[in-house]
């Protein structure tokens, strides 16, 4: 008992050394004196985050990532390396306490009980959980799945109000995208649910995007954000002012057209709602 | 306020998160289904370990052939691979009317006790083969010599004095059947590591739901562990194994 005991607290220690390594300092701080900006993304979540067939890791997030990289490189006046991460909804959060990551920037819903442990950047992109069915199937949206075997993605906030609004869903849930799709594809599942733009995604993925197609009304209301540690509001200015200039300057639509646009792998048109909604994130200079 | 303060950690500790709401019953949930699928695993696992294992080394060829393509087949690809085996592969080259049973019946759970199972009986095979081995041959020879026919020389001789050498060996390979079944997550068994992490998402407190998983762990491997410790001293037969009784384990 007295071993476990010992190597109980000799592991405590170990965290403690990690952590008191950046202990105070501010991510700002941490960027200028490591020279890295390390952001998490991730892997299969096109178009936010994802590898596409050249294997290139890049996306929609990774792009607005990349502004707010040479926001930090104006602002520290040096250059600073550009780094991208893996973060999964399971470990997004605790890689940004540790300082494994300064920014996840991937497809993270901003919530309330989310701005408890970590701070979020204005909102980037809005949109809504709907489902994900083969062609034929007589789900049409959220009336129809009681009883019905759903796929869900766990750490989303969809799985969360299925549970709730519909307890009579059977509902499957599985740690990353593919492994649902899968089990969709292979009829695990009758249905697999997300946020509507990345069924989208997976639909442009699937070897035969017709047999697929994304039913029901928005059944949740999804804003992403950036996430980054908490308290650190010199670090959350420079993102959201990487942001708002741009919206302002247009690279940010540049970026959107490139990814979501009618020539893009994953159309996605934005409504005249949501771009009024982006622009008056803005504040005046 | 928190024990890690001193350390500099900017983390606010709210343990209350791991019992208010309906998230203790979930936790409660979790360690459920986790044993129920390491011990439905473990029942199917010692059988086909103990069958296999005493197939591996019994004096006729063919035999010892199929147990050793069992053995080596199944331990040499990861347990991820076999549990996305047994989950998207096998069910696909069933009948539609079996799949839709099948779905309507926890294909989950039974593909992760498919899973679990089956590798696990492949590397219990060893440890079994192992205790068997050690049992000197000559032994197995003054059996048949008594009268008794091989089978029951195993039966009867062989296999339960084997099993009495390999509890030590066996009781790692539980742990790590426990363990292991924390992997079910990945094809959708909400078992303890799934509930945990479903705290986790809920409420974006990770290292309080990631250090309740783990305490949880580890006292359920120290019940099997003490379990098993009082298995050997019970079954232990005098002068056999009694180094091993004395021996920190």
């Amino acid at each position: 008992m007295r071993k476990i005991v010992s190597l109980l607290l000799g592991g405590l220690v170990i965290l403690g050394l990690t952590a008191a390594g950046w202990a105070g300092e501010t991510t700002l701080d941490k960027i200028g004196r490591t020279g890295v900006f390390t952001v998490g993304t991730r892997t299969s979540s096109p178009p936010f985050g994802y590898i596409n067939k050249q294997n290139e890791w890049g996306g929609f997030s990774v792009d607005l990532a990349r502004l707010v990289h040479k926001a930090i490189e104006k602002r520290l006046n040096k250059s600073i390396k550009f780094e991208l991460k893996e973060s999964t909804p399971a470990t997004r959060i605790p890689l940004l306490s540790s300082g494994a990551v300064d920014l996840i920037a991937g497809t993270m819903t901003d919530t309330r009980p989310r701005r408890d442990s970590v701070d979020f950047s204005l909102t980037f992109f809005v949109t809504g959980a709907q489902f994900l069915v083969k062609e034929g199937s007589p789900i049409r949206g959220i009336q129809d799945i009681a009883g019905k075997r759903v796929g869900a993605q766990q750490g989303s906030t969809n799985e969360r109000i299925i549970r709730e609004r519909v307890p009579q869903a059977q509902l499957v849930v599985f740690p990353d995208q593919p492994a649902g799709f899968t089990a969709l594809v292979q009829g695990r599942v009758d249905t697999y649910t997300n946020d509507g733009i990345q069924l989208y995604g997976l639909k442009y993925k699937a070897p035969n995007p017709n047999e697929w197609k994304i039913v029901g009304d928005f059944y949740s209301y999804e804003p992403y954000g950036m996430a980054m540690r908490k308290n650190d509001s010199d670090f959350r200015a420079v993102v959201n002012n990487a942001l708002m200039e741009a919206l302002e300057g247009g690279e940010y639509f540049k970026s959107y057209d490139k990814w979501f646009g009618p020539r893009s792998e994953t159309p996605y048109p934005l409504s005249d709602t949501v771009k009024r909604f982006l622009m008056m994130q803005v504040v005046p200079k | 306020m928190s024990f890690f303060a001193f350390l500099g950690m900017q983390y606010d500790f709210q343990w209350s998160v791991l019992w208010t709401g309906e998230r203790g019953q979930w936790l409660l949930q979790g360690i459920l289904t986790t044993l129920r699928l390491s011990l439905t695993s473990w029942v199917i696992a010692c059988a086909l370990g103990i069958l296999s294992g005493a197939l591996r080394t019994v004096p006729w060829k063919p035999l010892r052939l199929l147990a050793a393509v069992y053995v080596e087949f199944f331990r040499n690809v990861p347990l991820l691979v076999w549990l996305f085996f047994w989950y998207f592969g096998v069910p696909q080259a069933l009948p539609r009317a079996a799949q839709d049973w099948l779905n309507h019946h926890g294909p989950e759970f039974w593909s992760a006790v498919a899973g679990l199972s089956v590798y696990h009986g492949a590397r219990i095979s060893e440890v079994i083969r192992a205790g068997i081995q050690s049992v000197p041959k000559t032994l197995l020879e003054a059996s048949v010599a008594t009268g008794l026919s091989v089978l029951q020389a195993y039966r009867l001789i062989v296999v339960p004095i084997a099993l009495r050498l390999i509890v030590p060996p066996a009781t790692n390979e539980s742990l790590n059947l426990l363990k292991n079944s924390s992997l079910a997550l990945t094809i959708g068994v909400a078992e303890l590591t799934f509930m945990t992490r479903q705290i986790e998402t809920y409420t974006a407190k990770a290292f309080e739901a990631l250090t309740a998983g783990t305490l949880i762990y580890l006292v359920l491997c120290l019940g099997i562990a003490s379990i098993m410790g009082q298995v050997e001293r019970r079954f232990r037969i005098p002068g056999l194994i009694a180094r091993a009784g004395r021996a920190e384990h």
